[in-house]
């Protein structure tokens, strides 16, 4: 082995603490890398297998009924390559575990084979036989939360008639990846299931034989929608068609591609702090290897080493440190990998999820960790090559001292002489200090981000079932009824109040921009169900005219005072103009809003509603739900104490994780720098601190000196921590925020407390470690040598 | 006269078995109260281990210590830290001071864990260093920062002072300094004061010079006439 080479080996060995530290949160950031990176791959390989394998739709359109041989028509449009049609709609399960009805989707297998579009991936059981209509399969979510097997039988109302059905196996599908109830804000794989039954049996039980209401339409490779969109458009216009659209409207494929770019923006925000930091810790080690190599670098030189073989040597160390970060980055990585593609698969129920990393993104994070700690090293390593001979071989002067500003000097007057040695050694290394308490600083800020979003999510549930939604169920209604259907529900058994609203798909039209949303209304006064916006207030409902929610407003390039069009997506197909009233940001959804008779003024349908909600006395709450439970114009009852219990229930097993997780990258990340800066501390210092030892200070007192400096610059970072974490949950708000969910942000004091006290602790833990040497200081040997 | 010192077959031996060091062997003396004694001898004789075992810095492997009554031998660590800090000032040869506080307050720390100490401006005046109390090590000479160092080991006006080697880093006229210095305060405040040297010319300052040789006393001379620091050459 050369001898620069064993030197080096030598020299990793003896930082082999500092190296852990580096190593550490290099691997955490590079985890964290390759996880989002390499699962954001991951997710979207898998949809597109699944996509490809199962024929996910590219097109679908609703209708009201038309005949079977239309489909012709549909298979003749222009790039469409397979069309399934289908007769769909909406059940309620009569569940003997629950007292409340739960909603189903039901939706038709075709008489023969398997579905061209939007096939299945049996999970287990066989599939129904299409001679039997009380044969079918269940979605694998709701299966798996209500523990039901192949052979279980669920009685449910399909169009007023009560239905038994058994059944013979549990099923996925590309479409319904992710579930969620309509109207309901977020899943409860409880609450809703989807069963696929014999087309005949549904035919006859929404009276559609011979005719479907639904198609789902994939197109050939590369085909232009718009064409295909537009003739199957013409087709099915007379059947009460509300027009084709795309995968953005279909809800579980719109969500996954939220959650895709999610994972971008956790991407690129987490591991940017950790390789901040990780530049950080190289840069303070790598200054103090050459400190202490001073003399070594001018031997070598007087030997006849270059400036390159010397900067060449050094630069190796950081770089080795670098590829100990990837490697432990990488394993790391992949088992994070591991672990959320497992909650992932038991989330979503793909059907073949395995976590995998592309050779692109194990070279980013490759050239990452280089250049974190290139970047970290490349000062001192310069300082080294430029260093000349000869005075590299002379002692190092002793760090000189002089008076700081004066307010400095005021301040250290004031002090007993260890603080003041504290107090100076910070003013006398300025830069060292910054850095220490900025890689502090962003431990605590990463904590402060990442306890934001409990308090935020919190909130907004707060809002959203506290002053949103203070029904205690939504009914809704299979179709528009009369409005006298609200003496019906009123005299069912507990109901208090009531309130009516309608929901009108429609498509906005303003200047060209179209865009297909949906109209909410609701009765003048509502105080059941109220819009809110960010701040927790109540949003006015304008007497005449419509309210936009801002986002709608941004897409129709709408203004207050605007003439916009709406045009009916079902039924006569009316085009309305109506004046936009005002302009809104509810927290939670992105569409327009009404008062539900200027609503129903507007559609030229007064006293039609689409659903209640109401309020219950809770004493008969189980009379309610009986009596539901046999109600057959019913499309779904959403229970609103189910949802909320079923939300913070899933969030807070889900935040629990991720406050574990991200305490402990704060933890490693404050640690590491912590033990990083009180080494430096502590070598600097440990003639000064054998020299109080011997003078006949205690333990104590000179352990203060050593754990006083790094617990005076935690502590100098709390305002910087605090404003910078502040910024960046604001940041992360905004970008984390959907069309349909305006995250606010949240001030929340706990949180804030939470990440100081958990960093100081750490830092003062990681001190505490170093601190264990001062015990074996070799009073007489470091003071005998000199410097 | 009264004993600060009693050594009773005093040994320290460093490591074990065949490797075994025996930096001091079986030494046996007593250290009058106010005495100003050179230990003499070449480097690794034993001396400076002495000093340590007698400063409390080091533990010896056998033997007996007694600083009055007190048995040093028989003292834990956070004993002897206590013993430290209450009686004994240390001066070395490489000063160690604390370069990031001014030669004032490296005073003013041992005043504040001392019972009754001089005042910062008292401990320089007397080293001569009056006029340059806010300056910083780096800012001092070596003979300044020696003094400085005996300065801040007197200011607590210990029982007694150990210097080890005090004027091996200094030239002939800034050691004198130094050496006038701790005359001066062995003189004044009746300190036993131990001084290291392996300098014989050094030594003719003590009222008593112990020669030391592979870890044992080899004599003890009596000095009847101490000279002056001004009379040494070295």
């Amino acid at each position: 082995m050369r001898p620069l080479n064993a030197k080096l080996l030598r020299d990793i060995w003896r930082m082999r603490m500092h190296a852990a530290g580096i190593v550490m949160v290099l691997g955490c950031g590079l985890a964290v890398l390759i996880m989002a990176v390499g699962m954001r791959g991951t997710l979207e390989r898998t949809l597109d297998a699944y996509y490809a394998d199962k024929h996910m739709a590219d097109l679908a359109v609703d209708l009201v009924r038309a005949p079977d041989r239309r489909a012709a028509d549909i298979g003749a449009a222009p790039g469409v390559a397979a069309v399934e049609t289908r007769i769909s709609g909406y059940a309620l399960l009569d569940l003997p575990q629950m007292k409340e009805p739960v909603s189903a989707r039901l939706v038709s297998l075709p008489r023969e084979g398997r579905p061209r579009v939007n096939d299945l991936v049996l999970a287990s059981g066989r599939w129904p036989d299409a001679a039997r209509p009380d044969e079918a399969l269940v979605n694998e979510a709701f299966a798996t939360a209500l523990k039901l097997k192949p052979g279980a039988t669920l009685d449910m109302i399909v169009h007023g008639h009560r239905e038994r059905v058994t059944l013979t196996g549990i099923a996925n599908s590309p479409e319904f990846i992710f579930v969620s109830a309509p109207g309901e804000m977020f899943p409860q794989p409880e609450r809703f299931a989807v069963l696929w039954m014999g087309r005949d049996a549904l035919g006859q039980a929404w009276d559609r034989r011979g005719a479907f209401n639904e198609a789902v339409i994939r197109l050939a490779p590369g085909a232009d929608p718009r064409p295909a969109s537009a003739a199957i458009d013409a087709a099915l216009k007379p059947y009460g068609s509300a027009g084709v659209h795309g995968r953005d409207r279909m809800m579980s494929d719109r969500f996954l591609r939220e959650e895709l770019d999610q994972l971008g923006v956790l991407a690129a925000f987490v591991p940017a702090f950790f390789l901040v930091v990780a530049a950080f810790l190289v840069n303070v080690s790598m200054g103090r290897v050459i400190a202490t190599e001073r003399s070594n670098i001018g031997l070598l030189k007087a030997f006849g080493y270059g400036n390159a073989a010397i900067a060449w040597h050094y630069a190796e160390s950081a770089l080795i440190f670098g590829g100990l970060g990837l490697v432990a980055g990488i394993a790391a990585g992949i088992g994070y990998g591991r672990f959320t593609a497992g909650q992932y698969r038991a989330f979503y129920h793909f059907p073949a999820l395995e976590f995998s990393a592309s050779a692109a993104t194990y070279a980013l994070a490759a050239v990452a960790a280089f250049a974190a700690a290139g970047l970290g090293a490349i000062s001192s390593v310069i300082r080294a090559a430029a260093l000349p001979p000869a005075e590299a071989l002379a002692p190092p002067q002793p760090a000189s001292y002089g008076s700081g500003a004066a307010w400095l000097e005021q301040l250290g007057q004031g002090l007993d002489g260890k603080s003041r040695i504290i107090l100076r050694r910070i003013v006398r290394f300025p830069r060292r200090a910054a850095t220490t308490i900025l890689g502090i600083g962003f431990a605590i800020s990463i904590l402060i981000v990442t306890q934001s979003f409990p308090a935020e999510m919190t909130y907004m549930l707060d809002v959203h079932f506290g002053l949103a939604n203070r029904q205690n169920v939504t009914l809704t209604l299979g179709k528009m009824q009369k409005d006298s259907v609200l003496h019906d529900i009123e005299r069912l058994p507990g109901v208090i109040a009531t309130e009516p609203f309608r929901i009108d798909a429609v498509t906005f039209e303003k200047d060209g921009h179209r865009v297909e949303e949906a109209i909410f209304a609701s009765a003048k006064g509502a105080s059941l169900n109220r819009l809110i916006d960010r701040d927790g207030r109540p949003i006015a409902m304008p007497a005449d005219g419509i309210l936009l929610s801002r986002s709608l407003a941004r897409k129709l390039d709408a203004r207050t005072g605007d003439i916009i069009t709406a045009e009916q997506s079902t039924g006569q197909r009316l085009r309305l103009p109506v004046r936009v009233a005002g302009i809104a940001e509810p927290m939670t959804g992105a569409s327009a809003y009404m008062d539900l008779y200027a609503e129903a003024r507007l559609m030229r349908e007064t006293g039609r509603i689409g659903g209640a909600y109401v309020r219950l006395d809770p004493s008969r709450y189980d009379d309610f739900t009986a009596v539901l439970k046999k109600t057959p114009a019913l499309m779904g009852a959403s229970f609103v104490s189910l949802a909320e219990r079923s939300m913070r229930r899933n969030f807070n097993e889900h935040m629990g994780l991720m406050t574990a997780i991200y305490a402990s990258f704060a933890a490693i990340m404050a640690g590491g720098i912590a033990f990083s800066a009180a080494r430096v501390t502590l070598a600097e210092q440990q003639r000064d601190l054998a020299t109080l030892r011997v003078l006949g200070f205690t333990r104590l007192e000179v352990s203060y000196v050593l754990v006083g400096e790094i617990m005076v610059l935690a502590v100098l970072s709390l305002p910087f921590a605090a404003a910078f974490g502040t910024v960046m949950a604001i940041w992360l708000t905004h970008l984390f925020g959907t069309e349909n969910f305006a995250f606010p942000f949240v001030f929340n004091p706990p949180g804030y407390a939470f990440a100081m006290a958990f960093t100081l602790a750490c830092v003062l833990a990681a001190a505490m470690i170093v601190r264990a040497s001062v015990d074996r200081l070799d009073m007489v040997g470091v003071l005998k040598a000199r410097d | 006269m009264t004993a600060a010192f009693t050594l009773r077959d005093v040994s320290k031996i460093y490591g074990k078995g065949p490797a075994a060091v025996r930096a001091l062997s079986e030494v046996s003396f007593d250290i009058q109260e106010g005495e100003l004694m050179m230990l003499l001898g070449p480097s690794g004789s034993g001396k400076s281990t002495l000093l340590n075992v007698l400063g409390g810095l080091d533990h010896a492997s056998t033997g007996e210590i007694r600083f009055h009554d007190m048995v040093l031998t028989a003292l834990n660590d956070r004993q002897l830290t206590a013993y430290r800090r209450r009686h004994v000032g240390f001066i070395f040869q490489f000063y160690n001071l604390i370069p990031s506080l001014t030669a004032r307050e490296n005073v003013d720390l041992v005043r504040e864990i001392a019972a009754d100490p001089l005042s910062a401006e008292e401990a320089l005046t007397l080293v001569g260093l009056a006029g340059r109390m806010d300056h910083f090590p780096a800012q001092l000479s070596g003979g300044e920062q020696q003094r400085v160092a005996v300065a801040r080991a007197i200011a607590k006006r210990p029982a007694i002072l150990l210097c080890d080697e005090p004027t091996g880093a200094l030239d002939l006229k800034t050691g004198m300094q130094v050496l006038e210095a701790l005359g001066e305060i062995n003189r004044r405040y009746k300190s036993t004061t131990l001084i290291v040297t392996h300098n014989s010319d050094v030594a003719r300052m003590g009222q008593r010079v112990v020669h030391f040789a592979d870890g044992h006393v080899r004599q003890i001379d009596v000095n009847p006439a101490p000279a002056r620091p001004s009379e040494l050459v070295w």
